[in-house]
């Protein structure tokens, strides 16, 4: 080996430029065949799957925010509820059963009984109630407290005027009692989150620096050595797991910087699961086949695309002097090509959004905004309409954005499609730090340091897999996240009525209700959904990333056990 | 001799103080939020804020905090990420080693294939080797250093394995199928080559310049071989830019080198730092830069001391000015 390695070495400076040519010709695919799959493929044990990610900031739940991080942390944790990765319902994990009081104000979870920590400590009730004041202890700083906002005693906890959460009660070892400040039907699925679940509070106070480096869960995985960072994270299936066994012995979370770097690791066969680098995607899906849902990888059907729980959009002002008149709100969501922009700027990697909500979520409908679609024609009428015919008396409008990540041709393009119906654009590029943090700023129905935004590009992720997340957060005329200051007495009311809902199919029902009804008034331009671009191995079997983009790591498996 | 060293050490005093200063300043003048920039998209309150704020002492006073900072730098302790929640010192304690690692063996390439090969075009002037030295150094020094590693990895990691030939680890610094060693061989290449060519270049400049001179006429003349000539003579007359290059190179490459890290995966400071700038991870960043800027004045150092041993005219402690 070292001999022949030294004559590769020589060759280096010779080949070099001869490496060149050979990536042009590296562009198109090797015609290698994909193997067929079983029609029936009958899982096979054991095996360590190798699975792509960038640096988490943090794998202890406390902030548990990123998607790096979420990913190991979805692995060692398990929380009360659990959502099913290829249709987002809720299903026990933790919890057995659960109900709110009428009004969901007040929740009870009872607990499997017996279920481990990876030290062996069996679970309690109590270990929700340590984990949950742990993040929303103010002076934890923790980035995630935001989920426990509803939760009665959190507002003294994050001022520091109380050591516990008020609305957490362990009534005995398996059964948990959480009392809301207000109903929130959809509250079941907010204690889903990876990062609420239990925590060991005796692993945290015998060295919290420690559990940052190899946090000890109660998940399907645990920890087998600490975090090595800017490498790897090592995970071994956890055997005294409450649920089903993994199939695979362990999982190697192997840490890259970008995709670029992971997905030539990918092809040289040192990967299981990996991020398809720009320009690549054609090419990829020839080679190894697309998956048929679009979330479930398997041999000979490895790349898959489904759309995630994310929406990039622009926020239209509905109190600028211009931006008010909803038939031009209307007329600039009609006018805008949604495809061309995943065309040309994103290469099949987003998919156009016909509506806030994207699919994935539980409730969600197609073309729920009936004006959020290209159709020039009915852009001039609702421009004629709105009392600019061909755009005649209408004022130049700004389109504010934050530069850079290909935004910029997003916004020229969008310029261009409202011109050619008469409407003049200018673009305000602004660098994201100041943008999102101080520009965006909206204080008690306002905007922080100016009243003059009125186009605005922003993007929104979905925590939980419910209408709820988008639509309270961003159309409530109180919330901070309404860029659009979007105030509807009757969308208010609706969406109260819908967090008071506590019969699930009635709920759902209420909130698309809501959903067309903002929809009415185009506060918003749905541009995009963003869409998974990864890839699998030719020896993995059955695993689903969800449109979340939570790895279902302990059903999937490997055909060759030994690598 | 002494004198001279502990006066350099001294100097390093003010200006680590001016370093800090200037970090200090840095964050304030940069805009961006580091608290904002760890929440993403989303909207915080006021009063989560301000706790968080709070929590990692952004509350007070700016010349409290730098004080604050200056007390514990003193102390040794960097502070702490505000993004990972660790220590700054264990964060570079974990990635530097990498980064030393790729470094040195990248220099010793430098020297060895960079001196050589200048040597071997200076004394064989226009000759076969002379224009390949020259030519291959102009092809290099032109190459983008990512790209050369992005062809590296396409030709001796996937065509070989593909070719059925012996194939080379493509990223990261360890893995199952591979000895460590084999994974530094293309990421120590590819930082080297740039630099590598440099060498070679001033090296054959260099060593052209001295043959020339007089001196070397005379020990021709008083019956030296050729080689005792270029070696005792020659050279080391000669070697002065050349190590004034490699030391700052050195230097360079003690700071990280992003490209070489991104593109090989490897785990080095680099990257950390540029990371930790892009989220506004000030507490990293400042201790990132105060590590670097202590590495780089003890190379410089090292380099002015080696100086007076290749060069007998160059004396230190004299005091003459």
């Amino acid at each position: 080996m070292t001999k022949r390695l030294r004559t590769s070495l020589a060759l280096v400076l010779v080949l070099a430029l001869a490496a060149g040519f050979a990536g042009v010709a590296g562009c198109t695919p090797a015609k290698t065949a994909t193997p067929a799959a079983p029609a029936v493929a009958t899982p096979v044990k054991g095996g360590t799957l190798n699975f792509y990610i960038g640096e988490p900031a943090v794998i202890d739940p406390i902030d548990g925010q990123e998607s790096e991080g979420i990913q190991v942390i979805n692995q060692v944790f398990d929380s009360l509820v659990d959502f099913d990765p290829l249709t987002s319902k809720i299903k026990p994990a933790v919890a057995e059963s659960w109900k709110p009081n009428a009004d969901a104000t007040v929740w009870t979870f009872k607990l499997k009984k017996g279920t481990k920590f990876h030290n062996g400590r069996v679970v309690v009730a109590g270990d929700f109630k340590y984990a949950w004041e742990r993040i929303a202890l103010g002076s934890n700083a923790s980035t995630i407290s935001y989920h426990l906002a509803p939760v009665k005693g959190f507002d003294e906890m994050q001022a520091g005027t109380a050591t516990e959460l008020s609305g957490v009660k362990a009534i005995d070892d398996n059964t948990l009692e959480v009392t809301l400040q207000y109903p929130f039907a959809d509250f079941e699925y907010v204690v889903g989150h990876p990062a609420l679940a239990p925590v060991p509070k005796e692993e945290v106070e015998k060295d919290s620096k420690a559990f940052l480096e190899k946090p000890i869960g109660n998940g399907p995985f645990m920890m087998t050595e600490p975090w090595t960072h800017q490498q790897g994270i090592k995970l071994a299936a956890f055997k005294d797991y409450y649920g089903d066994k993994s199939f695979v012995d362990g999982v190697n979370f192997k840490i890259y910087k970008d995709d670029e770097a992971a997905f030539t690791d990918y092809k040289q066969g040192n990967l299981d699961f990996a991020t398809i680098a720009t320009g690549q995607i054609k090419a990829t899906v020839k080679q190894y086949g697309e998956s048929p849902d679009g979330y479930t990888m398997n041999p000979g059907k490895q790349v898959i695309l489904g759309s995630e729980l994310s929406t990039y959009y622009i926020w239209i002002n509905t109190q600028d002097a211009t931006t008010k008149n909803a038939d031009l709100r209307k007329a600039m969501a009609s006018a805008i090509n949604a495809q061309a922009i995943c065309d040309v700027v994103y290469e099949g990697t987003r998919v156009p959004a016909s509506g806030p909500i994207p699919a994935g979520i539980v409730g969600y409908q197609k073309n729920a905004w009936p004006n959020n679609s290209y159709d020039v024609a009915r852009a001039k009428q609702l421009l004629t309409k709105a009392g600019f015919p061909g755009g005649a008396g209408l004022p130049e409008i700004e389109l504010a954005f934050n530069v850079g990540r290909g935004h910029e041709k997003v916004m020229q393009l969008i310029q261009a499609d409202l011109a050619a119906v008469g409407i003049k654009v200018k673009l305000n590029g602004q660098p994201w730090e100041t943008y999102s943090s101080e520009w965006l700023k909206v204080k008690d129905g306002k905007f922080a340091n100016s009243d003059t935004h009125q186009l605005m590009r922003l993007g929104w992720l979905a925590d939980y897999p419910i209408m709820d997340n988008f639509l309270y957060p961003m159309f409530n005329s109180k919330s901070g996240d309404n860029k659009s200051l979007y105030v509807n007495p009757d969308v208010d009311a609706m969406l109260k009525t819908a967090r008071e809902t506590t019969d699930a199919a009635k709920r759902v029902k209420l909130y698309q209700d809501v959903e067309k009804k903002i929809g009415e008034d185009q506060p918003l331009i749905a541009l995009v959904n963003y869409r998974h671009v990864r890839v699998g191995s030719d020896r993995l079997h059955d695993l689903v990333f969800s449109p979340m983009g939570l790895a279902a790591l302990d059903k999937a498996w490997l055909s060759k056990a030994a690598k | 001799m002494l004198k001279y060293i502990v006066r350099r050490v001294l100097q390093m005093v003010p200006v680590f103080l001016g370093v800090t200063i200037l970090l200090f300043v840095l964050t304030v003048v940069i805009p961006g939020d580091p608290i904002a920039m760890r929440m993403g998209e989303r909207n915080m309150t006021d009063a989560q804020r301000a706790s968080i704020r709070k929590a990692l002492g952004l509350d007070k006073p700016l010349y409290q905090q730098y004080g604050d900072y200056l007390v514990r730098l003193s102390k040794g302790d960097l502070g702490e990420s505000s993004r990972a929640r660790r220590p700054v010192l264990s964060i570079f304690a974990d990635l530097y080693p990498n980064t030393i690692r790729l470094a040195l063996a990248a220099i010793v390439i430098e020297i060895i294939i960079g001196i050589g090969a200048g040597i071997i075009s200076a004394i064989k002037r226009y000759s076969f080797m002379d224009v390949l030295v020259t030519l291959s150094t102009s092809i290099l020094v032109s190459l983008p250093v990512f790209w050369l590693g992005l062809m590296m990895q396409l030709l001796f990691g996937i065509k070989f394995k593909e070719w059925g030939l012996p194939y080379l680890p493509v990223v990261n610094m360890t893995s199952d199928q591979f000895p460590p060693w084999a994974h530094m061989i293309m990421p120590s290449i590819v930082l080297a080559s740039v630099s590598t060519a440099y060498v070679a270049r001033i090296m054959r400049s260099q060593l052209l310049e001295v043959m020339n001179q007089d001196y070397i006429r005379t020990a021709q003349a008083k019956g030296l071989s050729p080689s005792a000539v270029i070696w005792k003579h020659g050279l080391k007359n000669a070697m002065i830019p050349v190590v004034t290059f490699i030391g700052l190179d050195l230097g360079a490459m003690m700071s990280g080198a992003i490209l070489t890290e991104t593109v090989f995966n490897w785990p080095g400071i680099g990257y950390m730092v540029y990371q930790s700038i892009l989220q506004r991870d000030w507490p990293v960043v400042m201790g990132g830069v105060i590590i670097i800027v202590f590495v780089v004045m003890i190379i410089n150092l090292l380099v002015d001391i080696s100086y007076a041993f290749l060069d007998p005219r160059i004396r230190y402690g004299a005091e003459s000015s």
